[in-house]
């Protein structure tokens, strides 16, 4: 059973890109056909896909695609059973609490007993809560959590931040950090065995492309 | 009106493409000399979570049983065969082969993977610990997906025994035994030497975690150390699976075997070799399996080693379809018999299917254009139109030409035969 391997690569946001650039350091340039759902790629054995970021971890799960490259929060945060193969050092962000920057919050001790959370990240930010003891209420919105406590929606938001920017403008402050990301090239565990040495080949020349890049 | 979430309706054309699979599985497993056994969608939720480990139970449908048991849907069919077993078939030699095709239940938060309902077929070999029980039941699944059609079916075999041993001579708490887990299965040698020496493992038990996950066949686990180990029964461990390597020989599927060291099922009753079924198609296994030496004694007090295991009906139609297969038995032809004669309309039916051909008895009442509507909208192949008796010629309509033949009974019964075969 001879086909190609596809790789799911995020098709817009932050990581886009970084995305195509790294695999075509390694050799996968994306002979992108406008938007068509899958491209060839210059390595015959590879395919391409667009997908959310989001959704990346899902479509590797379920076979959909072999490989693809996202965010390890949206890795976990989507609980996806996928093998998270290499870090490939772009796309650093932190998933972070943060409130408005007159709070009298200034550390996860003083979230008060009742407290509303925006965020995207429901799972992610249940768990952390549980774990810090905290019972909260989770709102999940998409995309603008950082508008959340200025509409009055929550007090609280858990967010990414690459710089802090985006949260300095909008008169936030960090109080805690859950988690470090960056992207990640994630393989179906199936896909892995099957085509363990094509994917240890691709794997080999995205580290040297990340050498050179750096 | 819907049907609960994971559930679904599956209308003919859809039944006759699970039809195609099941009755495929069951004539392998009833040629393997293997027994078709049933059990209650329902049991007592202790007797379904004995060993199956707290994962499988969070996901089962349970309620009360009008005396107050607590009941739940069966979410496997392992557990319901060691009960049977253990309660009723204790007279019976061993070893026992027995094997199921059944719905089995377990919540989920994703359909992508499965229905909350969804079907099951597989065979356990009871009593017996051999290696050659063992090899059974590897070839008997990989022979029973090449029945199906699937082609690059691989069974990917790890042990549950020898990684448990394994990660406990390590010493690590929970968490880290997870991250080694994973690395086991990224299968990085340098993030997993790394792993290793931040974590203080001694020389030997690196060498036997690196050794073991260079493996990638059965065979190459004889370059790992028989000696007497010191990680509880590793060393019989590795024996047994090589002796299963040899049990395998001779069935011609050794080709499509290979050793995953870290391989592990989510169900926590097995005890020895464990396995997966897949094709490069299909993301997902497609069944699995593997020993399970300690599950039957929770049952009863006897010891009772076994092995088995299932695949899904679901995702073997889905890498045939995959794959490009249709999955449909040989199609048959369908005859509606029409006749304002209706002691001859019936002794027609009878007559065709006395013959093995599938008649259909037109009970509208309606006009000779109608009839030959509603049976081209419902997949008939001729309409009869029979006279006042079966020697008469009749009116023999076919849905495909557009063409009618005046030609008796029996004659045209030859000709369909004739094209049956």
């Amino acid at each position: 059973m001879k086909r190609k391997i596809r790789i799911a690569v995020p098709s817009k946001g932050r990581l886009n890109q970084p995305s195509i650039q790294a695999l075509q350091a390694a050799g996968i340039n994306i002979l992108r056909k406008e938007r068509t759902y899958v491209s060839e790629t210059s390595d015959p054995r590879f395919e391409t896909v667009f997908a959310r970021a989001f959704d990346v971890p899902i479509y590797i799960q379920y076979g959909a695609a072999d490989l693809g490259l996202t965010g390890h929060d949206v890795i976990l945060e989507r609980k996806a059973d996928v093998h998270e193969l290499l870090d490939l050092g772009f796309g650093k962000c932190q998933l972070v609490v943060a409130v408005p920057e007159n709070s009298a919050i200034n550390s996860i001790n003083d979230v008060p007993a009742v407290a509303r959370v925006a965020t995207e990240y429901p799972n992610l930010c249940r768990k952390y809560f549980e774990n810090v003891g905290k019972q909260v209420e989770i709102l999940v919105v998409r995309g603008t959590a950082e508008l959340a406590p200025r509409l009055g929606l929550a007090q609280i938001i858990v967010d990414i931040t690459e710089t802090g920017e985006t949260l300095r403008r909008n008169k936030l402050k960090v109080i805690a950090t859950i988690l470090d990301s960056s992207c990640r090239l994630a393989c179906n565990r199936i896909a892995y065995r099957v085509f363990e040495s094509e994917i240890k080949e691709l794997l080999g020349k995205l580290r040297s492309g990340r050498m050179l890049t750096k | 009106m819907q049907t609960p979430r994971g559930t679904k309706d599956y209308l003919p054309p859809e039944v006759e493409r699970r039809h195609y699979v099941e009755q495929k599985l069951r004539e392998v497993f009833k040629l393997w000399g293997y027994q078709e056994i049933r059990s209650p969608a329902i049991e007592l939720v202790e007797v379904l979570s004995t060993g199956v480990g707290s994962e499988l139970i969070d996901s089962m449908f349970k309620f009360q049983d009008f005396d107050g048991k607590i009941v739940a849907l069966r979410a496997e069919m392992t557990a319901p065969v060691a009960r049977i077993v253990t309660t009723k078939m204790l007279e019976a030699p061993m070893p026992i082969r027995l094997f199921y095709i059944s719905s089995v239940f377990r919540y989920s938060q994703s359909y992508l993977e499965r229905e909350r309902e969804f079907w099951q077929a597989g065979v356990e070999l009871i009593g017996c610990n051999t290696p050659e029980a063992d090899g059974e039941v590897l070839s008997l699944l990989a022979s029973s997906l090449r029945k199906l059609g699937l082609e690059g079916v691989r069974i990917d075999v790890g042990h549950a025994g020898l990684l448990k041993d394994l990660l406990r001579a390590t010493g690590l708490d929970k968490e880290k035994k997870r991250v080694l887990q994973d690395l086991l299965g990224y299968r990085d040698e340098d993030q997993l030497e790394k792993f290793m020496d931040e974590n203080n493992f001694s020389t030997s038990l690196k060498e036997v975690f690196l050794t073991l996950s260079r493996c990638r066949r059965l065979e190459e686990l004889s370059s790992a150390s028989l000696k007497p180990s010191k990680y509880g029964r590793t060393e019989n461990y590795l024996r047994a699976l090589l002796e299963v390597k040899d049990a395998l020989a001779n069935y011609g599927v050794e080709n499509l075997v290979f050793f995953d060291f870290s391989l592990v099922r989510k169900i926590e009753y097995y005890t020895g070799i464990v396995f997966e079924a897949s094709v490069p198609n299909l993301g997902l296994p497609l069944g699995g399996g593997g020993r399970y030496d300690n599950l039957i004694e929770k049952f009863g007090k006897l010891k009772i080693p076994a092995t088995g295991f299932a695949v899904e009906i679901e995702k073997c139609l889905r890498a045939l379809t995959a794959q490009g297969v249709q999955p449909l038995e040989k199609r048959k032809i369908k005859i509606l018999v029409a006749s304002r004669f209706k002691d001859a309309a019936i002794k027609t039916v009878e007559a065709i299917r006395g013959a093995g051909v599938t008649a259909l008895l037109d009970v509208t009442r309606g006009s000779r254009k109608e009839v030959i509507e509603d049976a081209k909208r419902s997949g008939i192949n001729y309409v009869v139109f029979v006279n006042s008796s079966l020697e008469k010629p009749a009116a023999i309509y076919d849905t495909q030409l557009d063409v009618v033949r005046n030609m008796t009974i029996k004659a045209f019964l030859q000709s369909v035969e004739d094209d049956q075969r």
